[in-house]
């Protein structure tokens, strides 16, 4: 945001802070809507993610996983993903626990969230986190993921599985995969 | 619309293949089938589906004033998922006017491939393009600058088509992104750091970003804008550094702007007033209060300039000016140095404007300038102000 430099840090901190108090303020669930995708875009731009991460955000966001409107998981997650960007703001989403919830978005009806969640993860694996976001239901996912027809979610999830997952882990999460499978569908033979 | 109900009917089954693993795992093969019923011609399904975020939403229209931005835009959220290199082009007048849109699509950057989508679902009478940059900053800036406008008298719709990408392509761009956004916070940090610096020399009231020449790079190097975003406040139309703005491709009508000119919505009371300098930058102590679970920022805020600024007094304003005044003569200061980082607490006086010309050298200049008009004018005239005017000597003809 080249224009940017005209406002000071305080000045945008001021701001972002006003668009937070309303959204805890307001009532209105479409004005909670806007400004949480005012928010989520903001988290795009590097030169908000300090204000940002000073005003919880990461929290609100985090919050808005678990909200019944798929407006607001979609728009938090989105959110998420931008900040998770940088580092010191994917330490924060760590420190509050937020890899469960994210994953958990994994399973959502939209593709926007569904996209923003895998990258989100990918942006959330450090060496200390890797157990977590990696877990063997998640690289299950991610090879469904990669299976599909969709372009973009079949990206993603070959990035994911390419970069952030061990063959052992694939492999491995494929044989369950084929194992649920044939257990199910097939009648298991006799014994003798 | 078929396709799109294909879609959500296929997450349906994830959500139930995570909740309860021990089920059947058809997932793969139901898809296959629900797909090959819905579409009728199955080898279209690839490069021809409408996806949704191709669409055009409805812009709200119900923003309060403080974050309604000069256009309306739709409640969406832009991620990097969204962005890439690859822009579909829609309404397209079909009147054989492609070289003249390759043109325009050619000023915001070097284009790789691009191409006609014949099969696409498109308008009667338009037609409807991809085109494919070789940078994502290229292809951000060309959506902005062509979006909803007019050309041969069709309007543009013009959206990102990630779904184009190849699994590296993709890689790349998140990488890229990646890379760039810690770059740019490292640099953002460094930049007020310079800035607290700079507060306590300038004798200007707001604190302006300085733009240092390796912000600037940073700015029109790889995140041209942020005109994707719905924030009302700050989103700038991006600079187009090498790009001629002003062409003049006769049929485009509305002119192509630069601007720099930020969002006409951001109150002037934030400018006047009120802590300007009270939010130090980001040091250890935000990552203890990061550690809470509440995201109650007063608390934090006070918290914060506990911490990191004991040394806020209340000063007279009169005084505070006063020694703002004499540090403008380049004398010793009155008040320690401690004050320089003091808080103007309270109301300012209210002045002219001052321009800040957004680089340090330049400000103490102007400043400089200021000081010598205000000891000219404050003089009292000694000479009579003579103005000349060339008097018509009447001419004798002899």
């Amino acid at each position: 945001m080249a224009g940017k430099s005209r406002f000071s840090a305080s000045d945008r901190f001021e701001y972002l802070q006003g668009l937070v108090t309303e959204f805890q303020d307001t009532d209105s669930e479409e004005a909670k809507e806007q400004v949480l995708a005012n928010l989520a875009n903001f988290a795009y731009d590097p030169s908000n993610m300090e204000a940002l991460r000073l005003l919880q955000v990461t929290e609100l966001f985090l919050d808005m996983l678990t909200e019944e409107n798929e407006n607001f998981v979609e728009f938090g997650i989105g959110g998420l993903c931008n900040l998770s960007m940088e580092r010191e703001s994917r330490d924060q989403i760590l420190q509050s626990g937020g890899v469960p919830l994210v994953i958990s978005c994994l399973s959502s009806n939209r593709d926007e969230t569904v996209l923003s969640a895998i990258t989100t993860l990918m942006n959330l694996t450090t060496a200390a986190s890797r157990t977590e976001t990696t877990d063997g239901a998640v690289v299950q996912c991610m090879l469904r993921f990669s299976l599909t027809q969709n372009p973009r979610l079949r990206n993603l999830a070959s990035v994911f599985l390419e970069d952030y997952c061990t063959q052992q882990q694939v492999d491995r999460a494929r044989e369950e995969m084929q194992g649920q499978s044939q257990s199910a569908v097939g009648i298991p033979l006799p014994k003798d | 619309m078929q396709l799109q109900i294909t879609t959500i009917t296929y997450r349906l089954k994830t959500e139930t293949f995570i909740l309860k693993p021990g089920e059947l795992f058809t997932l793969v093969a139901d898809f296959t089938t629900q797909m090959d019923s819905s579409v009728a011609n199955p080898s279209v399904w690839d490069t021809q589906k409408v996806f949704k975020h191709h669409e055009q939403r409805n812009v709200a229209q119900t923003r309060p004033k403080y974050r309604e931005g000069r256009r309306l835009k739709a409640v969406k959220v832009y991620t990097i998922n969204l962005e890439s290199r690859f822009l579909l082009v829609q309404g397209v007048p079909a009147i054989g006017v492609m070289a003249e849109l390759v043109q325009l699509f050619a000023l915001y950057g070097v284009i790789e491939e691009y191409r006609a989508l014949d099969e696409y679902p498109a308008e009667q009478f338009t037609e409807v393009y991809l085109f494919q940059f070789q940078k994502l900053t290229s292809a951000r800036v060309a959506k902005w600058n062509t979006d909803e406008k007019s050309f041969f008298g069709g309007q543009l719709h013009v959206c990102y088509a990630p779904e184009y990408e190849t699994v590296e392509e993709t890689r790349q761009k998140l990488q890229d992104r990646r890379r760039y956004v810690n770059r740019a916070s490292q640099n953002t940090a460094k930049q007020q750091d310079r800035q607290l610096e700079e507060s306590t020399e300038s004798s200007s009231t707001d604190t302006r970003t300085a733009a240092a020449p390796e912000i600037q790079k940073g700015f029109e190097k790889a995140r041209m804008e942020n005109v994707n975003s719905d924030d009302m406040g700050f989103s700038v139309l991006p600079l187009t550094p090498v790009e001629d703005v002003s062409y003049r491709l006769h049929g485009f009508e509305q002119p192509l702007q630069l601007q720099w000119t930020t969002d006409t919505t951001l109150p002037t009371e934030d400018k006047m007033g009120s802590l300007h300098n009270a939010i130090p930058p980001v040091t250890e102590t935000s990552k203890q209060c990061a550690s809470s679970a509440s995201y109650k920022k007063e608390r934090d805020l006070i918290e914060r300039q506990k911490n990191l600024s004991p040394s806020v007094r209340f000063m007279p304003r009169t005084t505070h000016l006063e020694s703002r005044k004499r540090k403008l003569e380049g004398q010793a200061f009155f008040l320690n140095e401690a004050a320089e980082t003091e808080t103007l607490i309270g109301p300012k006086l209210p002045k002219l404007p001052k321009v800040d010309m957004e680089d340090h050298s330049l400000n103490v200049t102007t400043n400089l300038i200021r000081q010598t008009m205000s000891k000219v004018t404050s003089v009292p005239e000694i000479k009579p102000v003579q103005v000349k005017t060339p008097t018509a000597k009447p001419r004798r003809r002899i």
